[in-house]
């Protein structure tokens, strides 16, 4: 019955290489986002209710950033939303004027005015219908921008609360326009069935824009990511379910044109920001490798397993991931063993990992900087998958990159602060909008540039 | 062979209690043939659209099927309750609530209904996915609002009208009452009130005039709600399956050879029959009584097997497992009580603990996951284990003793029990296809920022 047991197969360590020359950006915006090429000002954080804690609702926290600030590294708003929603990703409009941020439990999208006062966000609109609107999406999880347009992945449906489902399209007014489903061996949608699975399931999406490409990725429904983790990995039938695809998109048409095989369920993508590297990557969370998603020399799209992550038979469970603005970089969390990994991709094909650092007892998200030179770092998985007791730890934490270490700066505890478990994080700036910072000392306007379309 | 009389009775003494007379009557054939519409797949009734089938393998292909084709057709349920299938005895009605068409419209509505839940997510078809045997066949056990966590499998509602003790634990006597409890366990869907149920279904358009319509011009209450939804939950009928066919129908050929001496394992050496009981014109395959197998004993007191391993296998990828640390899995864990000693809870009778209501068998082989915890995935598991004579403990049930079982009365008994899938199944699981979910949508209050309930 058991097959094989996975087994460590590449080398996990690699001794360090030279220093790089680290640009980073925000790389896992879509391009079509406006960029703060300086200095953030602040750090949005969805942030999940957590019963006993504080008002024990979702919010959206805002963190100073801005180290001319007076409260540089501490908590300037709470904006409490009702409800413990499973707040769990979020993303910018492409004006980058709004921050949509979504529920993986109640299927509500909250719309924030990030633009009108970048230092005290307001609701601008909450979206309460995505479900009945969408024909029985579940589940609201990337918020990605596409010209006038915001997609949103779904990770399961209304019917069995399982993997199958697909992503809604809206405008930038909140308005249902419609719903793409992800190909299933009885309905491919067009798309061509390239291995042995086509299941049905989503999670992220990216866009290689210049290559009208775009790419999804598979997790697993309702039913188990609400579920206790512990539970659940105790639960056969239930470790069945979880997503061993990618699919291939034509991104104007939103085709699907070809499902890949990525088992070990593919989570962030994040595309090669150089139109010459025709390639994405993903780490699989349960088999803890990354993969290169890649178009070859025929022109055709493949996916193949390039690195293993730390000891994938202990399951480290790598969970984010994020690319430098030069392609020659991956950061990557692994959520158990609370580690930040620096992988060297100068070789898309054999990423060496060159660093490594625990950053807590459990991580989830990592955000860096348009130079990379900060290295923003967050605790919460899921709300049913964080850690228990002292492992509990529930911050947002900011490093300093050199191309070598890490340098710890601050630490906001969200804990003490009262405010639950911090998740995804999202810059602000006031240069955005043609504004200065009048809460810093020393604002340097011509240090922060604002650089709008493709990049 | 006995089975092939017309009429043959035998009896049997088991702890000194006088268990069975069963006698074999020939009644006219039906047809035998599905009585599903025709324009409705009725291959989409057995099992979940996500199919999992060979998943430990890593030959695995996926066969999934699209949600787009969840379609069904509208059935005349009352008909089933006015004449129930093969095999099955007349329903009793309650005195204050005969059934009639309008309360069973009104009854599956309110079964998809999302909304009866505190945040919009759960329905009681949630739980009980049609097609997956009314129950669920993708977890274990249950999980409910915001992932908390239920200790019991969900079990089918096929037949549910015939049960005299509703929930495992028997607390419930009727349908009517049964209904409220997992509308309101704060660990199901977690309605505050009945109060707040009442007042939510007055202020959703969609019910406007249906309670009337059902009830005499009475509107939605505490009453109301509890008839419409037993109603639609009493025509949940399903016999006339191929053993029926055989045993009261008198067709020969409507089961193997293997399954009619699997039934001989099941009446005779197995002993099963002594619980799930076949009557002289009707079989539901229960006791209507409560038996200690062993199973909550080993679960409160720590002798499961899990808990003398210190690793647990977990499935990552189909074909790929691996031994994950307990100490691991511990550390994910929530606090999660998983005592669970069944009737006692309900009586304190300290002969009481660990008994749990015997299951019907009909629709066995769709209602996977097995056992009060869904412990058991497959039906060989289960036979296994009561082949083996259950988990000893000081209240084992006197009906469970290991059974010596060769591999060949095994393989029978298993084919005996695949022969007990009503032929009516994709017509009650076409019924609910056709039932619109309720989801929240645009003309609802939205009372999570809103004071439109009046609270």
């Amino acid at each position: 019955m058991m097959k094989r047991i996975i087994y460590l197969a590449m080398a996990a360590v690699i001794p360090l290489a030279s220093v790089f020359t680290v640009k980073a950006d925000e790389t896992c915006m879509s391009p079509y986002i406006a960029k703060i090429t300086g200095q953030e000002d602040y750090v949005y954080v969805w942030t999940l209710g957590v019963e006993g804690i504080g008002d024990e609702q979702d919010k959206l926290v805002t963190i100073d950033a801005n180290p001319s600030s007076d409260t540089y590294g501490t908590v300037v708003n709470v904006l409490s939303v009702g409800g413990r929603n499973e707040a769990h990703h979020s993303g910018l409009s492409d004006d980058r004027k709004y921050l949509w941020a979504g529920g993986l439990d109640t299927n509500q999208i909250f719309i924030f005015d990030i633009h009108s006062d970048p230092r005290t966000p307001t609701l601008h609109k909450v979206i309460t219908d995505f479900t009945d609107k969408s024909g029985g999406l579940v589940g609201p999880h990337t918020f990605y921008a596409l010209p006038g347009r915001m997609l949103v992945t779904a990770l399961s449906n209304n019917v069995d609360h399982g993997g199958r489902t697909g992503m809604a399209e809206y405008n930038n007014a909140g308005e249902f326009i419609a719903t793409h489903w992800m190909p299933t061996d009885s309905d491919l949608r067009g798309a061509t069935k390239s291995g042995q699975f086509a299941d049905g399931y989503g999670y992220d999406v990216r866009v290689k824009a210049d290559m009208n490409v775009m790419l999804t990725s598979s997790f697993t429904g309702w039913s188990n990511y609400m579920m206790d983790f512990g539970q659940m990995l105790q639960d056969g039938a239930a470790m069945q379910r979880f997503g061993n695809t990618m699919i291939v998109w034509d991104m104007h048409a939103r085709q699907p044109k070809k499902v890949l095989d990525v088992p070990g369920t593919p989570l962030e993508i994040r595309c090669a920001w150089d139109p010459s590297n025709r390639y994405c990557f993903t780490s699989t969370a349960l088999t803890s490798q990354i993969w290169l998603i890649y178009e070859d020399d025929q022109g055709e799209w493949q996916a193949k397993a390039v690195a293993d992550i730390g000891d994938p038979s202990s399951i480290p469970l790598p969970v984010d991931i994020s690319i430098t603005s030069d392609d020659k970089g991956l950061w990557v969390d692994t959520f158990l063993e609370g580690k930040a990994r620096y992988y060297d991709i100068s070789d898309p094909h054999a990423p060496k990992q060159v660093y490594e650092k625990v950053i807590g007892k459990q991580i989830n998200m990592v955000s860096q900087s348009w130079d990379g030179k900060r290295v923003y770092f967050s605790s919460s998985l899921l709300g049913n998958w964080d850690k228990l007791g002292d492992d509990d730890e529930q911050y947002v934490k900011l490093y300093h990159w050199d191309g070598e270490q890490l340098d710890h700066k601050w630490t906001v505890d969200f804990y003490a602060e009262g405010l639950g478990r911090a998740h995804q994080m999202r810059f602000g700036s006031y240069a955005l909008y043609g504004k200065i910072n009048p809460n810093t000392k020393l604002a340097k306007i011509d240090e922060i540039k604002v650089n709008g379309g493709l990049n | 062979m006995w089975y092939k009389s017309r009429f043959l009775s035998f009896g049997c003494s088991v702890g000194g209690v006088l268990c069975l007379l069963v006698a074999v009557q020939t009644f006219s054939n039906t047809s035998g043939v599905l009585e599903s519409d025709q324009n409705f797949d009725a291959s989409q009734a057995f099992g979940p659209g996500d199919v999992k089938e060979g998943y430990e393998s890593e030959e695995y292909r996926t066969h999934s099927r699209s949600l787009l084709e969840r379609r069904g057709v509208k059935q005349d349920l009352i008909r089933y309750v006015e004449d129930p299938p093969l095999g099955l005895p007349q329903v009793v009605l309650p005195e204050e609530n005969p059934i009639t068409r309008k309360k069973i419209d009104l009854g599956r509505k309110l079964f998809f209904d999302r909304r009866l839940s505190i945040n919009n997510t759960l329905s009681c078809a949630v739980c009980h996915i049609p097609e997956q045997g009314f129950t669920n066949n993708e977890i274990s056990t249950a999980v409910g609002v915001e992932g908390r966590s239920v200790l019991r499998n969900a079990p089918t509602l096929f037949n549910i009208a015939y049960q005299e003790h509703l929930f495992l634990d028997g607390r419930e006597i009727s349908l009517e009452n049964q209904v409220w409890q997992p509308i309101t366990a704060r660990n199901e869907m977690a309605a505050p009130s009945i109060g707040y149920v009442i007042k939510k279904i007055r202020k959703i358009q969609d019910y406007d005039g249906l309670f009337e319509a059902a009830f005499d011009s009475r509107g939605p209450d505490i009453a109301t709600i509890g008839f419409a939804l037993a109603s639609y939950q009493r025509t949940l009928l399903s016999g006339n399956s191929p053993f029926d066919r055989w045993f009261y129908g008198g067709q020969i050929d409507a089961i193997s050879e293997s399954a009619k001496n699997g039934f001989e394992v099941f009446s005779g050496k197995g002993q099963c029959i002594v619980c799930h009981r076949v009557q002289e014109d009707h079989a539901l395959f229960v006791d209507h009584d409560f038996h200690n197998t062993g199973i909550g004993f080993a679960v409160s007191t720590g002798k499961s097997s899990a808990t003398d391993n210190l690793t647990t296998r977990v499935q990552l990828a189909p074909g790929i497992f691996a031994d994950v640390p307990n100490q691991t899995i511990l550390s994910v864990s929530r606090n999660r009580n998983t005592n669970d000693l069944g009737l006692y809870r309900i009586t304190e009778n300290p002969n009481d603990r660990w008994k749990f209501r015997t299951q019907t068998l009909r629709n066995i082989a769709l209602t996977a996951p097995y056992m009060h915890n869904g412990q058991f995935n497959t039906l060989k598991e289960v036979i296994q284990f009561y082949n083996e004579g259950g988990i000893p403990n000081e209240l084992l049930s006197p009906f469970i003793r290991p059974l010596n079982l060769s591999e060949s009365e095994i393989s029978d008994l298993e084919e005996f029990l695949l022969t007990l899938t009503g032929s009516n199944v994709p017509d009650l699981v076409a019924d609910a296809f056709a039932a619109e979910i309720g989801d929240i949508g645009t003309e609802d209050p939205k009372w999570p920022h809103k004071n439109t309930l009046g609270f």
